[in-house]
């Protein structure tokens, strides 16, 4: 009897201790994002003498049945899929943004303007040589921004493509990953710390992955993960230990589009499906903006055609180009404005031909153009810019809700380690106590 | 157990979003307030951002006809000067052709008079070839060569254009930019079309020894085409005056719009300071407030008490 005493105490006190070091765990742990909390379950031990007969005399203590990580799969699947929502739709406006920036940051509305306010003041001194060439010089700004516009178009396109390319490798580091942890999962013993880093690193990889593209996981025996792309009838990108290849390939236009193991996939969610998002809307952009350039050469070319220069010879093309990206000035100087109709005589102060460019370039011209680019792209980025706020606040509420679910509280540490140390010191005392029985026992005299 | 459970990485998390979300108001707040303008770029509210598009696009065109409309006053006030210079060339002409007129005046009278109507003539073709500062003739209409030449007859020749052209003064808004030679010196006289250099020209002719036959007559004669030449002169100084006051009028209604777009600007997107001010303190009072509990709380640990 006294001899169970002390086994009673020992496996008490190894049973707080294993407590403890739980709970230091944990402590250490605090400020690890991937770390859920842990438990310590204690299990009764109860001895038997033998098969048939079962005393009610058989304590024997305590021990840890298992270390229990805290799951919380329902809250982890809506941070995940809240925080994949999140990343699409950042992805996207950023995308937007960059839209958005080449174009109003350029300056091509100010250009315009400024080009119109040119041929204004010439039209007041026709045949004045200094306002020919400020209203040249305003035609040559406006080309360059037009073309700053497309090529910073262009680097936002670049700058997407390249996000796009290392979110997939992310993506496929990730299910190569999770295939990995897949094949050491089903090897370790349930219940174990081994088994609980184990799954963290698992959880880790999978907000990695679905930050990335939309995922489904399917939780099997043991904490295995089979992952599928999009809803649950997409294709696998981790079944068992096998993981599939995710690839990025741009199109002729600048878009993106994705291949699984070759076949053509498409992200609904995640970074991926953003960026896609974004590509499509900075091509948008910049055909918008190929047909503004194609607007403005086509009216100020077909004014000139219908005019006569300060020399008497008929308009000849202002500029060359068909778009955003290949508008030049094609005239050397500022002689070259037909401002008089034609069949006018040489030095003509008749502006009418001027007049005539500049109704042209006010009413549904260049100007009103741009300025519908501009609301248009400005609309969506403020469009986007509402609704991602919104899945910001709901990606945030639940990875709040996530990290109180499974992320260490430091009070409730502070009371389990005052709580496990006095269970320690309790099992000493039964260990004294026991001691104090034998040295009874063996002192009868 | 789980509904009491707080974990301290989800206070912290919340206390960050909550202090970074105020901190950014207070960001903004600063920004407009600094800048000026409550729109930092166009999808801060795309509307506002067309409309002031369409204000500066307005505002800068407007720039551009209030220096044309310097240009047209500076243009008509020099016409007026000159119509006033040829006006009195041929006052004093009818003056010296009054005195010519009298039977008494002698032949060597005579032609000292053609010698000063000669003289006048080509005071009056001078004014009539003045320039604008810009260089541009102006009484040549349209065309860019001076209005009118000379051969070596002395006959002269109107080679400007038709009509005298327009400037843009305002939206939608031009003014006849002058009036052009003939507009001015072409008149009837005696039901034949002639102007201020023929007439004068034929006077002086007329004046001269071996002229006319009778050359108080024909300067007697002369004197209804002087009254005709004056005439047209001033019909033409009083178009120069309409058009010049049209142009004030022009000008006074240009300002009161340009005031209505910097206040209607101004109320989209301008920054209300008092209030930029008052809501940034509200929001850095709030952030302060939350710091301080933030502190506060984030001392509270157990770990204190054990």
């Amino acid at each position: 009897m006294a001899s169970s005493l002390l086994n009673i105490g020992r496996s008490g006190a190894i049973a707080a201790r294993t407590a403890l070091e739980v709970t230091s765990q944990n402590i250490a742990n605090s400020a690890n994002e991937d770390y859920a909390r842990r438990n310590a379950v204690f299990g009764e031990v109860s001895a038997t003498s033998n098969m048939a007969y079962y005393s009610n005399n058989s304590m024997s203590g305590v021990r840890i049945d298992e270390v229990r990580r805290t799951d919380a799969v329902f809250l982890q699947n809506q941070a995940r899929r809240s925080g994949g929502d999140l990343a699409r739709a950042d992805a996207e406006l950023s995308g937007l943004q960059l839209a958005e920036n080449a174009i109003e940051q350029a300056g091509v509305y100010p250009a315009i303007v400024e080009f119109e306010a040119g041929l204004a003041a010439l039209s007041a001194d026709p045949l004045n040589g200094s306002l020919r060439a400020a209203a040249l010089e305003n035609a040559r700004s406006l080309t360059d921004t037009l073309q700053i516009a497309d090529s910073a178009l262009d680097n936002g396109t670049g700058q997407t493509l390249a996000a796009t390319q290392s979110g997939v490798e992310t993506a496929n580091f990730a299910s190569a990953e999770l295939a990995r942890l897949n094949a050491a999962i089903v090897r370790t013993q349930d219940g174990t710390s081994a088994q609980a880093t184990l799954l963290d690193q698992r959880d880790a990889q999978l907000a990695d992955l679905s930050g990335q593209v939309g995922i489904t996981i399917d939780y099997q025996e043991r904490g295995v993960v089979a992952v599928r792309l999009g809803d649950g009838t997409g294709p696998f990108l981790v079944d068992g230990t096998n993981s599939a290849s995710l690839a990025a390939n741009q199109n002729p236009d600048g878009t993106a589009s994705f291949t699984l193991d070759g076949a053509a996939v498409t992200p609904t969610s995640g970074a991926l499906a953003g960026q896609s998002q974004a590509l499509i809307a900075l091509r948008d952009s910049k055909s918008e903006l190929d047909g503004l350039a194609a607007l403005i050469i086509t009216t100020v070319n077909d004014a000139q055609a219908s005019g006569t220069a300060p020399d008497g010879s008929a308009g000849q093309p202002l500029f060359s180009g068909t778009n955003a990206a290949t508008i030049a000035l094609s005239a050397t100087s500022g002689d070259a404005f037909a401002t008089a109709p034609a069949g006018s005589p040489a030095a003509s102060r008749d502006a009418s031909n001027l007049e005539a460019l500049r109704t042209a370039l006010a009413n549904g011209g260049p100007a009103e153009e741009a300025d519908r680019i501009l609301y248009d792209i400005a609309n969506a980025v403020s469009g986007r810019g509402i609704a991602r706020d919104a899945l910001a606040a709901i990606a945030e509420t639940a990875d709040i809700v996530l990290s109180r679910e499974t992320a260490v509280d430091l009070d409730v540490e502070a009371a389990n380690l005052v709580r496990f140390q006095q269970a320690f010191q309790a099992s000493g005392r039964v260990i004294e106590v026991a001691r104090n029985v034998f040295d009874t026992i063996l002192g009868i005299r | 157990m789980l509904e009491a459970l707080n974990s301290t990485a989800a206070f912290y998390a919340r206390s960050q979003s909550q202090m970074v979300g105020l901190r950014a108001d207070a960001e903004r707040a600063q920004s407009q307030i600094a800048s000026g303008e409550r729109l930092q770029r166009g999808s801060d509210d795309p509307i506002a951002s067309s409309r002031l598009r369409a204000l500066e696009r307005a505002d800068r065109l407007a720039d551009v006809d209030a220096s044309n409309t310097i240009r047209a006053r500076e243009e008509l006030r020099g016409s007026d000067t000159r119509l006033d210079d040829i006006t009195n060339a041929l006052l004093r002409a009818r003056e010296l052709t009054i005195q010519a007129s009298n039977g008494a005046t002698s032949e060597t009278g005579r032609e000292a008079i053609a010698n000063e109507i000669a003289s006048l003539r080509d005071t009056i073709f001078a004014s009539a070839n003045a320039t604008s500062l810009t260089g541009r003739a102006l009484f040549g209409g349209e065309a860019e060569a001076p209005a009118y030449t000379q051969d070596g007859a002395g006959n002269v020749t109107y080679v400007g254009g038709t009509g005298s052209g327009s400037l843009e003064i305002g939206q939608g808004v031009s003014v006849e930019r002058g009036v052009n030679g003939p507009q001015v010196l072409n008149f009837a006289h005696e039901g034949a079309a002639t102007d201020a250099f023929a007439f004068l020209a034929q006077l002086e002719a007329d004046l001269r020894p071996g002229g006319a036959a009778d050359p108080a007559q024909s300067a007697r004669d002369a004197l209804a085409g002087f009254d005709e030449a004056v005439d047209t002169v001033t019909r033409s100084q009083t178009v120069i005056g309409v058009r010049l006051a049209w142009i004030d009028t022009v000008e006074q209604a240009e300002i009161t719009r340009n005031e209505e777009r910097s206040i209607e600007g101004g109320a989209i997107g301008g920054v209300d300071i008092a209030e930029a001010i008052t809501q940034m303190q509200q929001v850095l009072t709030v952030l302060e407030a939350s710091q301080a509990s933030f502190t506060r709380l984030s001392t509270l640990s157990l770990f204190d008490q054990i």
